[in-house]
């Protein structure tokens, strides 16, 4: 009898915890990438030729969109690296620096801004700000994914309880 | 016996539910926008305070079970067991509230670096500790076995706490405790914020601890009554 009512607690807690994950990937995936010519983001790919120099990188924004972006001589860059030293220059002066700056923000997971236009990147910044408007989804589902796990919780533990009640007062009836 | 279990006027759940209701206000409004990240970085108050919850409840597994392998006694074994359970929810959480701040910020739900593995880590340990409460036949053999387990998980704590600096990959570091980066420590606005979050979930933890303690408690006593039952039975048909 407790083995059986432990294994049913164990899997309710299990399918409260599936519940939840899932209503997250739901409601995360509404949020909707803006169509402007500023996008800021994650580096998720850089590509480059033979001797090292960038040809085109790609970038997952806050809404998981990836975009790839091509590069002109004249493609601006203000990065920096972990120690916070900028480094600026374009992409016609230091093309194989920038593919290593670039790959450097990729393994930091740092955020970076790029302004485009026509898929060329004009310029590529550190994300100077990143208010993320439409990540409030993100922030709503948080909250009531906690809610609900931990209101989840205590009616499971009320239900246990009253279970438990009319046992004992069965039993007490039997034995008195 | 078992009517005041759930007891919605326990003066800790009061006294959690309306410094939660302050946490809310602070959290909501009282608080900066970070500049950075935006909304989403108002997670982290709920994200710190629910991972401090699981940490927490590893450690009173691990104490209540070393207590248990000392001196034996059953309420011990009880409060490990709530502790777990309570636990694994905690853990659950922190790991569902990491994700959804790492997918805007990261732009991924999962990344293996140290901090996550050693979370997950955690809540393993947490399922594997009440799978085997769950699978393993009652009894002194039971308890003893799970009271290992419970302090060889509390391992796992430390190395949580210290992964971020220990590695240095994508976890932000240290914020808070006797560690933190003063460079990257929050400022006095967003630590108070932090800090009336932990307190009330703090609370919320030791209600609900308490609450599974007490019904783990009843099942101990329906035990016995059954127990007490059957003899009555037995001795009537002798």
């Amino acid at each position: 009898m407790t083995i059986t009512t432990n294994r049913a607690g164990a899997f309710r807690v299990a399918f409260a915890l599936i519940v939840a994950l899932s209503l997250s990937v739901v409601l995360a995936q509404t949020s909707s990438a803006q169509g402007n010519s500023v996008v800021s983001g994650i580096v998720v790919g850089v590509q480059t030729d033979e001797s090292g120099n960038l040809i085109q990188f790609a970038l997952s924004d806050s809404s998981g969109q990836v975009t790839t972006f091509k590069l002109s001589a004249a493609t601006k860059y203000g990065l920096e690296n972990q120690a916070g030293d900028r480094w600026v220059s374009t992409q016609g002066e230091d093309a194989s620096e920038a593919a290593r700056r670039l790959r450097d923000h990729r393994e930091r997971f740092a955020p970076i801004t790029v302004s485009f236009e026509n898929g060329i990147a004009s310029s590529v910044v550190e994300r100077e700000e990143g208010k993320l408007e439409t990540n409030l989804g993100y922030l709503f589902t948080v909250f009531a994914i906690t809610w609900a796990l931990f209101f989840t919780y205590v009616l499971y533990m009320g239900r246990k309880q009253r279970v438990l009640q009319y046992e004992i007062a069965k039993l007490k009836g039997i034995i008195g | 016996m078992t009517n005041k279990i759930l007891n919605l006027f326990d003066p800790i759940l009061i006294f959690s539910a309306a410094l939660m209701g302050v946490a809310l206000y602070m959290i909501f409004i009282w608080a900066p926008t970070e500049t950075n990240q935006g909304a989403v970085q108002r997670i982290l108050y709920f994200h710190v305070p629910i991972a401090w919850g699981a940490m927490l409840g590893i450690f009173v597994v691990s104490g209540s079970s070393i207590m248990y392998l000392w001196k034996k006694e059953e309420k011990w074994d009880r409060l490990a067991v709530a502790s777990a359970e309570v636990g694994v929810v905690f853990g659950g959480l922190m790991l569902l509230t990491g994700m959804i701040w790492a997918r805007p910020v990261w732009s991924v739900w999962w990344t293996g670096e140290a901090k996550l593995t050693t979370a997950l880590i955690l809540f393993f340990i947490y399922v594997a500790y009440l799978m085997f409460r769950a699978y393993f036949p009652p009894g002194a053999q039971r308890q003893r076995l799970a009271a290992i387990i419970g302090v060889i998980g509390a391992v796992d704590t430390p190395i949580i706490y210290f992964a971020a600096n220990l590695w240095a990959q994508a976890h932000p570091p240290i914020i808070t405790g006797p560690v933190a980066d003063s460079d990257s420590a929050l400022g006095s606005d967003l630590g108070t914020v932090l800090l009336v979050a932990t307190v009330a979930f703090s609370f919320l933890f030791v209600y609900l601890v308490q609450s599974r303690y007490k019904i783990r408690k009843s099942e101990d006593d329906l035990v016995e009554l059954k127990r007490a039952s059957s003899a009555s039975v037995m001795t009537g048909a002798g």
